[in-house]
């Protein structure tokens, strides 16, 4: 007999045990395990090959009902009669399936209660705003108050902008390394020379942001072999010499390069 | 001192303007009443509405009131607002859900060795929907969450307080009674169960 069933119904390994014993018109209190234990891993097997991920939970229950199938084959009497030596396998199996019955069944009564209630309408709760003060209130000033605290916000401003007359905004430099390689061989072209130190690439009164950009530019044109640097001694004049090779087309392809 | 059928009759006006279940504690201060006093008005006012079958009625949420729809009237609000939303909890989800109302507080690990699976995501998705929220932490190894339903839950189900979940310890006290005899009793259990 095989059993062919959307295996998606179970909630769970108890749930489907449930159906089992439900199925086979079992009482849960006299469960034959080792018919159940069969179906069970039959079961089992059939989910392995749809979806091996849901099978280790079930798999627990498998190993469970495999020991207590086991231990129903131990005598579980005294030899001499009838004094019971030990509980019967099956009884914390047969709690746990019950207390799971129980909360299926509160579920299911959860459900009904949700059918019913989803057919009674609430208003959701409405936009009270319309009753409750807003906050930009109406100002009860006469032309005079408000002619003196227009007054007050006029000199407020002056007074402001007197102070901001002695202080200079400063702008954070926004040129960039690719600008200033722009610049530079600008300056080799206009200068029509193949050498500039490295002092007469500055820009004047540049500071020391552009002392810092200008050397680091002049590392990356070196970098890109736009020009070679040379510098004799420690502390000494940087050369900057052009490359032979970089004039007219290359320098334009170098500098797409770049940006 | 305002009289009873002045208070009533504002009861009403405010349950109208609100629109979400009116606390009853917050009506009781607006008139500096006490709250059992005001909880009596707005039990006679929902029994009137009921008496009466309006197709508005009052129903009662955590000590709280609500105006709402006749349950009977729900196939024309249907007609009217169509196509209506179905929005259904799962079957996990009611299962962990019934849990949890009926065990509440309780930790996962309780919750998943009834179920003898893994519901994280269950219960983040019921978390998510403001069912279910964290009620403390256990006292036992490693202080896991504890799990309860919030007062949504309560509105969701249409339930007045937790004492008003049906009861479900018919079948617990058999669980209890050891070695229950087979034959009629154990009948009995199946057919409650099987709702087939």
């Amino acid at each position: 007999m095989t059993y062919k069933v959307k295996l998606d119904i179970f909630e769970g390994p108890f749930d489907l045990l449930v159906y089992l014993i439900e199925n086979a018109r079992m009482s849960v209190y006299d469960i034959q395990i080792s018919e159940i234990t069969d179906q069970y891993i039959r079961y089992i097997e059939d989910m392995k090959a749809l979806d091996v991920n849901v099978a280790s939970e079930f798999m627990v229950l498998a190993a469970a009902l495999i020991e207590i199938k086991s231990k129903m084959l131990l005598p579980r009497m005294s030899t001499d009669g009838d004094t019971l030596l030990e509980e019967d396998p099956r009884t914390e199996l047969v709690q746990k399936i019950l207390e799971y019955k129980r909360f299926k069944h509160a579920a299911e009564l959860l459900e009904l209660r949700e059918e019913q209630v989803r057919r009674v309408y609430e208003k959701p709760k409405e936009d009270l705003s319309v009753y409750t003060r807003e906050a930009d209130e109406y100002l009860n000033l006469d032309l005079k108050q408000f002619v003196k605290a227009f007054h007050l916000f006029l000199q407020k401003k002056k007074r402001i902008e007197e102070i901001r007359m002695n202080y200079a905004r400063i702008e954070r430099q926004k040129i960039t390394i690719e600008n200033k390689i722009e610049q530079i061989k600008n300056l080799f072209r206009f200068k029509g020379r193949k050498r500039l130190s490295f002092r007469e690439l500055l820009t004047q009164g540049g500071g020391r942001h552009d002392v810092i950009l200008t050397f680091v530019s002049m590392l990356e044109m070196a970098r890109q072999k736009v020009v070679t640097i040379r510098q004799n001694v420690n502390f000494g004049e940087i050369i900057v010499s052009l490359n032979e090779k970089s004039g007219g087309k290359g320098t334009r392809e170098e500098g797409e390069n770049v940006s | 001192m305002t009289s009873k059928k002045t208070i009533k009759s504002a009861f009403e006006s405010m349950l109208f303007v609100w629109g979400e279940p009116l606390d009853v504690k917050v009506a009781a201060e607006i008139f500096n009443i006490g709250w059992r006093e005001a909880y009596e008005y707005f039990k006679e006012l929902q029994a009137e509405y009921e008496q009466e079958g309006r197709g508005i009625q009052i129903r009662e949420i955590d000590k709280s009131f609500q105006f709402c729809t006749n349950i009977e009237n729900s196939e024309y609000i249907e007609r009217l607002c169509s196509p209506v939303k179905e929005k259904r909890l799962s079957q996990s989800a009611l299962e962990v859900l019934a849990i949890i109302a009926y065990k509440q507080p309780v930790t996962k690990g309780e919750i998943e060795s009834i179920r003898g699976i893994k519901c994280d995501r269950v219960i983040e998705g019921l978390m998510k929907k403001g069912l279910i929220a964290e009620a403390g932490r256990s006292s036992g190894i490693g202080r896991p969450i504890l799990y309860g339903t919030t007062p949504l839950f309560l509105k969701y189900f249409g339930f007045k307080d937790l004492k008003d979940l049906p009861d479900i310890d018919d079948i617990g006290s058999i669980v209890h009674e050891e070695e229950a005899p087979d034959g009629v009793d154990i009948q009995q259990i199946s057919i409650d169960l099987i709702k087939t």
